[in-house]
């Protein structure tokens, strides 16, 4: 048997327990999908929308970062204790852009060829469109290097892309 | 005032109102103070700077403040110094200085945070401080918290120089020696903070402790007229310092202070703790951690909270990553007292060396101008440099003894 402990942000979906006892897993991985089998609401709250577990958890077996063990596949045994620690911050955020169509542009897909072409989810936080101009606040994630090439074409189609500082509401 | 909005996730962009909390309750990224920056142009000018106290507070309408702050009342505005001996010494134009190793009233840039988040803690009604701590952030607790009448609990590694465990013990603080690195003790107090109700300044008030290294940034733009070097050298623990430096130009920009920023922001580690500087040479946008072992222990953090976002303010700015030897750093130490007078800790001893590196690898040119950063005093790390440093001439009282030894030893 090993026990899971749950930060509190996370008590919530556990019923207000903070120490879960899981019987029968294996590695790391194995308990949290015992974790979720367990209490389904955990499930976003750990992994994010490609089933990955979230990058601003960090995990402690008996006070130890998974990251220095085997990672997921860290081998648990009997009376071992794991931590789920939220990240304090770290972690890769959203980038924000704001697009600038010229005439020309304004009325084809552009954002929706973005998310075909590349590998990359867009999601429009601000736009304001009119006949002949417009801009689009977007929020784009992916790897830098799609985010780049998305970018590039972007350029190439002659419109203008701005970085928005994360915390500037516009 | 109502300049601050609220807080919103660095990550899925979710808003969450002003309160003691620092991370996403969906996706654990980390929360950042919103200000409205049309509103703070109405009383932040430069005509209204010319008639305010020299301290972080005559920036207050960017830091997150709603009443007025308890304390901080001569932390900042600290020397920014032209460094004309070591410009000569590493062959670059202009060299300054930011010196905050006389900052007030620790002696480190420490005091900067710690006076915002203290002020904000009352605000939210705390009586008790805490903090997780390499060595200065806790020397900055325990004597600012004691000024305010606050009960202090102050978190620290196993390893930490005498200067510094004497530099919390004197102001009253209790002080708790956990048997581990800084990361063990991050991760204890991030359970702590759980279960008791205390202002953690770098956990659940990491939000608005963390704004109030923007002033670090504000007073370089000041004190060159608003007009940025070309390159600042910053030392990283967490990286949030190098963030919020970065974000206080860009600030300073969107209210129309400065116009371009061509400022280029370079990290320095240590090499026995490096994991931001790794993971910028490799390409990768996410932190490896590594067990640090190295003598700038202020900067011992092998999982640091802000190296992803340190990692994208370098990137963004087009600046570097690097990283020195202990010996290096030792030799940055020396080189700063003997060319300028200034006696810095290890974390200076990382940037002065890191800049020299920079120059050699051609990164800084010799028509560059470059800030600096020292964030720290050499007289809490004395232990670093003690067997470095040969012993006094010892004499007995008289004038034939000196002469002798005069001929001789010295
Ligand atoms: C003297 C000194 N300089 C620099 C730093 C690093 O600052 P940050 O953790 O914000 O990167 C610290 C503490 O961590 C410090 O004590
Ligand atoms: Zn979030």
């Amino acid at each position: 048997m090993v026990t899971v402990k749950i930060p509190g942000p996370l008590r919530k979906l556990t019923g207000g327990k903070d120490l879960i006892q899981l019987e029968g897993v294996v590695t790391v991985k194995d308990a949290l999908e015992k974790l979720i089998e367990t209490y389904p609401e955990l499930e976003d709250r750990l992994k994010d929308e490609r089933g990955l577990l979230r990058e601003f958890i960090n995990i402690f077996v008996n006070n130890e970062d998974i990251r220095f063990l085997n990672e997921l596949d860290t081998e648990l045994k009997d009376q071992d204790h794991i931590i789920l620690v939220p990240a304090i911050a770290g972690g890769q955020g959203k980038r924000r852009v704001k697009l600038y169509f010229p005439p020309d542009k304004v009325k084809e897909p552009v954002i929706y060829n973005l998310g075909h072409m590349f590998k990359i989810v867009t999601n429009i936080r601000k736009a304001n469109v009119d006949e002949d101009f417009g801009w689009v606040s977007l929020e784009v994630e992916g790897s830098d290097e799609e985010f780049s090439k998305a970018i590039e074409y972007l350029k190439k189609l002659g419109i203008r892309v701005e970085p928005i500082e994360g915390d500037i509401l516009i | 005032m109502y300049i601050i909005q609220g807080l919103q996730c660095r990550n899925c962009g979710r808003s969450y109102t002003l309160s003691p909390t620092h991370i996403c309750e969906f996706c654990f990224g980390g929360l950042d103070v919103v200000y409205d920056y049309s509103k703070v142009g109405h009383t932040f000018t430069l005509k209204a700077l010319e008639n305010r106290p020299y301290n972080i507070w005559r920036y207050k309408e960017l830091l997150p403040i709603e009443k007025e702050p308890v304390c901080g009342f001569n932390v900042g505005f600290t020397p920014l110094l032209r460094a004309r001996r070591l410009e000569r010494l590493l062959g670059i134009k202009e060299i300054y200085i930011k010196n905050d190793a006389v900052n007030h009233p620790t002696l480190s840039f420490k005091d900067r945070v710690v006076a915002v988040a203290i002020s904000k803690a009352v605000e939210f009604g705390y009586d008790v401080i805490s903090c997780a701590s390499t060595g200065n952030l806790a020397n900055s607790v325990a004597a600012l918290a004691a000024s305010c009448g606050l009960k202090s609990y102050v978190f620290i590694p196993w390893d930490l120089e005498a200067g510094k465990v004497l530099g919390t013990l004197i102001y009253g603080a209790h002080l708790i020696r956990v048997k581990g690195t800084y990361d063990d003790v991050n991760r204890l107090c991030s359970e702590i903070a759980e279960n008791f109700e205390w202002a953690f300044v770098n956990i659940n008030i990491r939000p608005f402790y963390a704004e109030g290294s923007k002033t670090f940034g504000f007073e370089i733009a000041e004190q060159m007229n608003f007009k940025l070097p070309k390159h600042i050298v910053v030392p990283m623990g967490g990286g949030s310092l190098i963030t919020k430096i970065w974000k206080a130009f860009k600030e300073l920009q969107t209210l129309g202070f400065i116009d371009a920023i061509e400022t280029k922001m370079h990290g320095a580690q240590a090499e026995g703790a490096n994991p931001i500087v790794s993971a910028y040479k490799q390409g990768r946008k996410t932190i490896k951690p590594v067990k640090p072992n190295t003598i700038a222990k202020s900067l011992a953090i092998g999982n640091p909270a802000d190296g992803a976002y340190a990692l994208q303010t370098i990137r963004e700015s087009g600046g570097t990553a690097e990283d020195v030897t202990d010996d290096e750093i030792l030799e940055g130490i020396k080189m700063l007292a003997r060319e300028e007078g200034i006696f810095t800790e290890t974390a200076g001893g990382v940037t002065v060396a890191v800049t020299r590196k920079l120059k050699e690898q051609g990164v800084i040119g010799e028509d560059d101008s470059v800030v600096i950063a020292i964030t720290g005093n050499g007289l809490k790390t004395q232990e670093v440099v003690r067997n470095n440093m040969g012993e006094p001439t010892v004499i007995e009282p008289n004038l034939k003894d000196f002469e002798k030894i005069y001929c001789t030893v010295i």
